[in-house]
């Protein structure tokens, strides 16, 4: 059951299995297990927050005002670090079917630009949010005594990590190698 | 210029296989860089696009199908399934239409629907002695009802795709799913029946008897109440359609976790995690969309388009014949999330022009993005059914026609007949 | 050069949204068809505070929107806000008219916006299931309140529940008694549909919060010093035929509520005033923000 949902988020399962997991995979391992940990507590907590949202309308009489905005932004952190992770499990939609006509050569060299791209994105996440974010630092959230620009904070941690992920993806085609999810 | 940009840097990078998201960020920074304006832009509307209050309904809805997923919800509804109609000829691929029908409405989306019940049913099937192409299009077609049933995150991202040009209700949707949900599931039904007929599938066994038929039922009914909560939630006023979705979260643990007691800390994390993934993959699709969406606005695409449109014909039903052809061209390629935030802007308003009431244009859009998941060469939820029966996607399209033919007769009764989507809602909400 | 201006509302035809191609043509007309603004309305461009940061920095020209938004960027931008600051229209557009007006548009300028003009948003009142005479009334009421402290702590003032909601959320809300009430002026009471779920609209007129016509300063200063006057000057003139327009709209809105049953209720509007004094010591902070209340309060 759960090879088979994968498989439909993922490209075609290969031959070949990391033996030798250098340093770099070891620590990038790391990092999507602890993102995928920090968002499973995220989306546990979000849940919280609406279900204290009901509680505080219906038995306090005493909506609370920041439940609303505190899922909001959390649900950003959720985003990032779930997003993350699929780009380091290949798990982002795409078409492949038409690169599978090419020679295998040059289905290699493809895949290698593809994660080349997709790093190249995640580093203008970076740029583009660590700008709004300084931009807003001063500027208060509505609702909580948080700045408003802290929204655009997960944008960059998910650049990070994109790019990082992405590295370690192009390594391991250069190697002959598979990235094995952290967890599933 | 701007515009070719656009069309020319997002084919390209979707043709050499980028994930569909990717592909939108870049060719929107691309475009951004042709037109002048600061690439900051692009990071704004994808942060605001995933900031809606409403969108918290969509990581709601994926966790809650996540748990039911892992938490032995899908065994019960088929043993339902099967006790109602295994008997009759083609029995096994009755009682999956049902079984899909039924956690496609509880789960929420026709992906986690042909994962849970095609790995009980399509094994089932085929040692059955049924071939695995018919038990593979039998389950991937029923799993398509998943997307227009109560609940559907797709549908919440639907009415978020219509702010701006119309305010859609969640309720209204949901409300108006239901009757073309059931009208598919009977057509499914006849389908999978045409089929064992022709090919001379054996009966087995006999009717169990309704004794046996309420036990059954019984069983799998909290699963079931997933729905009515939902519903009843909305409805009532108690609650906002993203509450009653965090509810749904809370009641799917409960029946999984207590009741069934099915649900192993082990899977209960799996689920969690995957629903992190999976939201951050439907996010990133909805915020950089929302990206894509300031382009066409700002280069007017949707007029531009509706423009041309009128300008082939002024019959309405041309227009609508138009609008499906034209969606169901996108959706074979793009996923559904991808399908619905791109197109709603530019054929919503030309179809509401011509006399579509928007939740009706809703459900069609729906429909045709699931006939999307069922075809080549993007077929997410063929994958997975081909996938778990062993088959090529090839080989599956051999008994294809009776389900595409009753998909589409669907299809087109929901787009000329406004009353099978609006009769209900009309009737509830006014 | 062809100038963006952003607009949230659906109408073409919406007091806001004419106003501003009445501006563009008279700035086309001045500038010899030099100077032209294309209205982006519907939200095209995004919401009124994603707009607000694309002014900011520079990838939009200009931008109409309620003060509201402005007032985490700009603390002046609170005084217009303030509850029964304004005790009628003729005051509200008097003082907007005159040097305290002045003074909020130019404070904006020091956080990279234009102050070009103020636009009228009528008084907003409370509606509700039942008819509300004195602030006893409110009481428990859930109140939909926009996402801003000020508006949070301005019903919680009144001993409403103030319930932060998204304005799409709110027809059903109000339809299924999810919340109780909601506030607004008039023409969103009718547009909104929302006279078909609550039918007492009872005139408070808590607030008179004005719109904003905003430009980029990193476009502006791009400009010649005589076409800044000239922009400066079209805007001013586009004032009017928003102010006509929105009078207009308001008796319109108003025959339409009426006609659909709303009923509109007289308010003991003393017995408001009399709680706000802790909404005013909590947002009016600066000796600045004093003088212009005080300024506010003394013009005739
Ligand atoms: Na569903
Ligand atoms: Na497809």
């Amino acid at each position: 059951m759960g090879s088979a949902s994968s498989l439909c988020w993922g490209r075609a399962p290969r031959q070949g299995k990391a033996k030798n997991m250098n340093f770099y995979t070891k620590f990038c391992a790391m990092l999507s297990k602890i993102s995928l940990i920090l968002a499973v507590i995220g989306l546990l907590a979000v849940v919280l927050c609406v279900q204290w949202q009901v509680i505080g309308r219906y038995v306090l009489n005493d909506t609370p005002t920041w439940a609303e905005a505190l899922a909001l932004l959390l649900v950003l952190f959720v985003t990032a670090f779930g997003l993350a992770v699929g780009v380091r499990d290949a798990g982002h939609i795409g078409l492949e079917s038409l690169v599978v006509l090419l020679p295998e050569k040059w289905q290699h060299r493809i895949e290698i630009l593809i994660h080349g791209l997709v790093g190249l994105f995640g580093a203008l996440m970076v740029h583009g949010g660590w700008l709004w974010m300084m931009a807003k630092w001063n500027e208060k959230k509505p609702m909580m005594p948080v700045p408003d620009g802290i929204d655009y904070l997960p944008l960059v941690i998910a650049g990070v990590l994109i790019v990082l992920f992405s590295i370690e993806h192009i390594i391991a085609l250069l190697r002959g190698q598979v990235v094995e999810p952290a967890w599933n | 210029m701007e515009l070719t940009v656009l069309a020319l840097s997002f084919t390209l990078l979707l043709i050499i296989g980028v994930p569909v998201a990717f592909s939108i960020g870049l060719a929107s920074v691309a475009t951004i860089l042709a037109a002048g304006l600061p690439v900051a832009v692009v990071f704004q509307k994808m942060v605001g696009g995933m900031q809606i209050f409403s969108f918290l309904a969509i990581p709601f809805f994926v966790f809650a199908g996540e748990l039911m997923l892992y938490g032995g919800i899908a065994e019960r509804i088929v043993r339902f399934a099967n006790s109602l109609v295994g008997h009759v000829r083609g029995g096994l691929g009755m009682s999956n239409v049902i079984g899909c029908t039924l956690f496609g409405g509880v789960a929420g989306s026709p992906l986690a629907d042909v994962s849970a019940i095609g790995s009980v049913m399509i094994p089932l099937m085929k040692k059955e002695g049924y071939d695995a192409d018919y038990a593979v299009n039998v389950t991937t077609h029923a799993a398509l009802v998943g997307a227009i049933m109560p609940t559907s995150h797709n549908m919440i991202i639907f009415t978020l795709a219509t702010s701006g040009i119309a305010s859609v209700s969640v309720l209204s949707l949901i409300l108006a799913g239901l009757v073309p949900a059931i009208l598919l599931t009977l057509c499914n039904l006849g389908a999978a029946y045409y089929v064992a007929v022709k090919r001379g599938y054996p009966t087995r066994g006999a009717f169990p008897g309704w004794g046996e038929v309420m036990r059954a039922f019984g069983a799998s009914l909290p699963g079931l109440l997933v729905v009515v909560i939902i519903l009843v939630g909305i409805l009532s006023g108690a609650f906002t359609a993203t509450e009653s979705a965090s509810i749904a979260v809370a009641w799917a643990l409960f029946i999984t976790a207590v009741v069934y007691r099915t649900m192993s800390w082990k899977n209960f994390m799996t689920a969690c995690a995957k629903a992190c993934k999976t939201t951050g993959v439907v996010l990133l699709l909805i915020g950089i969309s929302n990206a894509f969406g300031y382009f066409m606005a700002l280069y007017e695409v949707p007029q531009l388009t509706g423009e041309l449109m009128k300008s082939i014909s002024s019959e309405p039903w041309v227009i609508f014949f138009m609008i499906n052809v034209l969606l169901f061209i996108l959706g074979t390629f793009l996923d559904m999330a991808a399908t619905i935030l791109i197109c709603t802007p530019i054929f919503m308003p030309i179809a509401m022009q011509f006399g579509m009431d928007p939740v009706q244009f809703g459900i069609v859009m729906l429909i045709n993005c699931a006939l999307g998941l069922n075809t080549p060469p993007v077929g997410s939820v063929q994958f997975v059914g081909c996938a778990i029966g062993g088959i090529s996607v090839g080989q599956v399209m051999r008994s294809i026609l009776p389900f595409y033919s009753a998909l589409g007769i669907c299809l087109l009764l929901v787009t000329y007949v406004p009353a099978f989507s609006m009769w209900l809602p009309n009737l509830i909400t006014k | 050069a062809t100038f963006r201006s952003a607009d949230i509302h659906n109408a073409d035809d919406y007091p806001t949204v004419v106003a501003v191609k009445y501006m563009s043509d008279v700035l086309e007309k001045k500038s010899g068809g030099k100077y032209k603004i294309k209205v982006f309305n519907k939200g095209a461009l995004g919401t009124e505070k994603e707009t607000i940061d694309q002014v900011k920095i520079g990838a939009l020209d200009l931008t109409r929107v309620n003060i509201s938004p402005m007032n985490a960027i700009c603390q002046k931008t609170q005084v217009p806000t303030m509850p029964f600051l304004f005790h009628s229209v003729e005051h509200m557009r008097k003082s907007l008219d005159g040097p305290a007006g002045e003074e909020i548009l130019k404070d904006c300028e020091a956080q990279g916006f234009i102050g070009l003009a103020f636009y009228d948003s009528g008084a907003r009142s409370i509606y509700a299931k039942k008819p509300i005479k004195t602030v006893a009334d409110v009481k428990g009421l859930k109140i939909r309140v926009q996402q801003s402290d000020l508006w949070v702590s301005l019903i919680g003032a009144m001993g409403g529940n103030a319930t932060p909601m998204p304005y799409g959320e709110v027809y059903t809300g109000l339809k299924t008694g999810l919340i109780d009430a909601a506030e607004n002026n008039i023409p969103s009471f009718d547009t909104s549909k929302h006279y078909e779920a609550v039918k007492f609209y009872s005139k408070t007129e808590h607030s008179m919060a004005p719109e904003m016509l905003l430009m980029s300063k990193v476009i502006w200063d791009k400009l010649p010093k005589a076409d800044q006057d000239m922009i400066r000057s079209a805007a001013k003139e586009s004032v009017a035929v928003q102010r006509k327009k929105w009078d207009e709209q308001e008796a319109k809105s108003l025959a339409v509520v009426k006609a659909g049953g709303a009923q509109i209720v007289e308010v003991d509007k003393a017995s408001f005033q009399a709680v706000m004094g802790p909404v005013y010591d909590k947002f009016i902070v600066t000796p600045d923000m004093k003088r212009l209340v005080k300024s506010i309060q003394d013009t005739k």
